[in-house]
């Protein structure tokens, strides 16, 4: 199999220490299920603003999982994507959250959440400019000096798009990651969603992610909603089970990527455990035939050697 | 091309709470689609997130006036009061203060209160950890010489006092329990304690709340007795340290030398 | 120490040497009252509160409108001040 060439450059310290594995959002309701089967998941995914409390069970269960599993911490409330100054008071709750469970990745998201000292919980997205870039590159800056480590960026799910764009997505995420040395987060889903609903290939744009960057794959089920003209609009819902286009667009970046740590992530319409793990299971399958895949590249390559 | 300008988010939030306003300028759907749909599904995920938000951590409240009802005052409450950071577990703590004021709730007049108490269920839920007192230290007390003495409370205490039996009507549409009848005749003060991990709700006898309040000042014992008799000369302290003793409220009492 | 001060000493030394027996018994009988925690029937979760999304929803719910609604309880059992039952508005 051919292998694409990658002239991304990135430092040799990875931000994530996450196993190429499948890994589920933790979500309390589980805690139960996962004590009692201790299952054979890679690692756990947590947002970060769910444990800024002081204390009570949301720690207790935090320690447990952190005590078994590599964990992973996904803020949603930084608003890197804000054209204000970064909130210090919650980026220094973020950094003692890290500090005192020293996860294997932290990740936050290329959008906007707060204006104006209000939270308004949800990722808005902005333009893709020199303006905005400005803006992001300067808070990633600050976050991981903050942090004293790398953090992964993840694309958004889009529904609209900002005439005042220079960029495209992909460019402009790769200019953060080049100026900032951050890595990113290659959520696939989102990639499927925006491309149904901004009318672009999605398979073109995993083809053109720069994959030297991706420390971690999310994945989650969307739901679907209609145009005014009845056409298809995809909401990133994270209410069901992956989709196939999905999964084989999930595929397609492993081609391009190799095996890599792995998130399914289901918040709306919380599943029975069984039912998420049987999700990251299915990931896991993908992710060993991919291994795979590698090993036989290596051998064809030894054996080539061997002959040359 | 024209130079890139700053991203108004500004009009973007404003346009995003209040759905009479245009969606705002420059920005596209796919070929041939206008944005106002697209813009509209921003629109409705904060709307429903933060009233989602409201109704988990409300439950008591919402099945009071059902879904519908709940659904639509908390839009309300929501426009004009949105989160102040991103930790969503500490959103509505002036939720009761809304609803009180809330003309449409006028008729479940004891709604403000269970949602004051819903709220502080949440705060003792992610209140900092501490070792309460045992029962055995409670007894090595020198019992002659606490009139003097000060408390110093778990910090996961909540008491909330109110003319309503908001603990009974708590505790029913928590254990789904609808078999007696609830007579509004006569007011609850509720105590709030999470000592470990679960959550203590019970009742504490009249003037109960007004003796916390004074030990949570930093009054004595004694002075904390005078506020709670002067206000209610019916006040039981035996039962009230009882219920403070089971929930496991005391944290330390300093004896002064 | 005046003779009121003394006697609130006395009652406050009573009370707290009562209470600390009867907690005890009551701890022993494992009494509802000590433990009636949100644990009870699975509903711990309840107290966690809201949690934070980073996905969006497709059930739809932003429009204002006029008012117009009325609370509708589900909970008939509580008596109001407008009689026991529904929580709807008694029609004149």
């Amino acid at each position: 199999m051919e292998t694409r060439s990658t002239p991304e450059r990135r430092s040799e310290y990875p931000a994530s220490s996450l196993p190429a594995r499948a890994g589920a959002g933790f979500k309390s309701a589980h805690f139960a299920d996962i004590e009692a089967a201790a299952p054979g998941v890679g690692f756990f995914e947590i947002h970060a603003e769910n444990y800024m409390g002081a204390g009570g069970p949301p720690h207790a269960q935090l320690m447990r999982l952190r005590r078994d599993f590599p964990l992973s911490i996904h803020g949603v409330g930084l608003s890197i994507g804000g054209a204000e100054p970064l909130d210090r008071e919650h980026l220094r709750r973020v950094k003692s959250l890290v500090d005192r469970y020293a996860p294997a990745a932290f990740s936050e998201h290329l959008a906007w959440s707060t204006q104006g000292g209000r939270f308004l919980n949800d990722l808005l997205p902005l333009p893709y400019n020199s303006t905005t870039l400005a803006h992001v590159v300067a808070h990633v800056d600050e976050i991981q000096e903050t942090l004293g480590r790398p953090i992964l960026l993840e694309n958004p799910a889009a529904y609209l798009r900002f005439q005042s764009s220079d960029y495209s997505e992909i460019d402009f995420l790769l200019e953060i990651a080049r100026r900032t040395d951050c890595r990113l987060l290659l959520d696939v889903t989102n990639a499927y969603v925006s491309a149904t609903n901004l009318d672009f290939s999605a398979e073109d744009y995993i083809d053109a992610f720069p994959m030297s960057y991706v420390e971690e794959i999310h994945l989650a089920g969307y739901a679907e909603d209609a145009d005014e003209i009845g056409d298809l609009l995809l909401i990133d819902a994270h209410c069901a089970p992956v989709q196939q286009g999905v999964w084989r667009l999930y595929d397609r970046a492993l081609t391009r990527r190799g095996p890599v740590a792995t998130l399914i992530e289901w918040d709306n319409d919380i599943p029975p455990w069984p039912l998420l793990l049987e999700q990251a299971t299915h990931a896991e399958q993908f992710l060993k035939s991919r291994r795979r895949a590698a090993v036989d590249d290596a051998g064809s390559e030894a054996l080539h050697d061997g002959v040359g | 091309m024209t130079a890139s300008v700053d991203f108004d988010q500004g009009a973007f939030v404003r346009a995003l709470l209040d759905p009479e306003l245009p969606t705002p300028n420059g920005l596209e759907a796919r070929r041939g689609l206008q944005p106002e749909r697209r813009f509209a599904v921003y629109r409705n995920n904060v709307c429903v997130g933060l009233v989602d938000a409201l109704a988990e951590r409300f439950p008591v409240c919402r099945q009071l006036v059902g879904d519908e009802f709940f659904r639509a005052m908390a839009r309300c409450y929501v426009r004009d009061l949105l989160p102040r950071t991103p930790m969503l577990f500490d959103y509505g703590n002036d939720f009761a203060d809304f609803v009180s004021s809330f003309e449409p709730a006028r008729e479940v007049p004891y709604l403000a209160d269970v949602a004051q108490l819903e709220y502080a269920v949440g705060q003792s839920y992610h209140a900092e950890n501490a070792a309460p007192l045992s029962m055995d230290a409670l007894r090595a007390l020198p019992f002659d010489r606490l009139a003097g003495a000060t408390a110093e409370l778990h910090p996961s205490t909540h008491v909330v006092a109110s003319q309503y039996p908001i603990v009974s009507i708590w505790r029913r549409h928590m254990s789904d329990d609808d078999a007696a009848q609830l007579e509004l005749d006569h007011g609850e003060e509720a105590l709030v304690v999470r000592p470990h991990l679960t959550i203590n709700v019970t009742a504490l006898p009249v003037g109960g709340s007004a003796f916390v309040r004074a030990l949570e000042r930093g009054e004595a014992f004694g002075q904390a007795v005078d506020a709670a008799s002067g206000l209610t000369p019916e006040f039981d302290l035996t039962a009230c340290l009882q219920a403070l003793f089971l929930a496991e409220a005391f944290l330390a009492v300093n004896v002064s030398h | 120490m005046s003779d009121k001060k003394l006697r609130a000493a006395f009652a406050i030394a009573g009370a707290f040497a009562a209470a600390c027996s009867l907690a005890e018994t009551a701890q022993a009988a494992k009494s509802e009252e000590k433990c009636f925690g949100v644990s009870l029937k699975g509903k711990n979760d309840c107290a966690a509160g809201p949690g934070t999304s980073c996905a969006g929803t497709s059930k739809t719910d932003y429009q204002g409108g006029a008012w117009k609604y009325v609370p509708k309880g589900t909970c008939t059992s509580i008596v109001t001040p407008k009689g026991k039952g529904s929580l709807e508005p008694i029609a004149d």
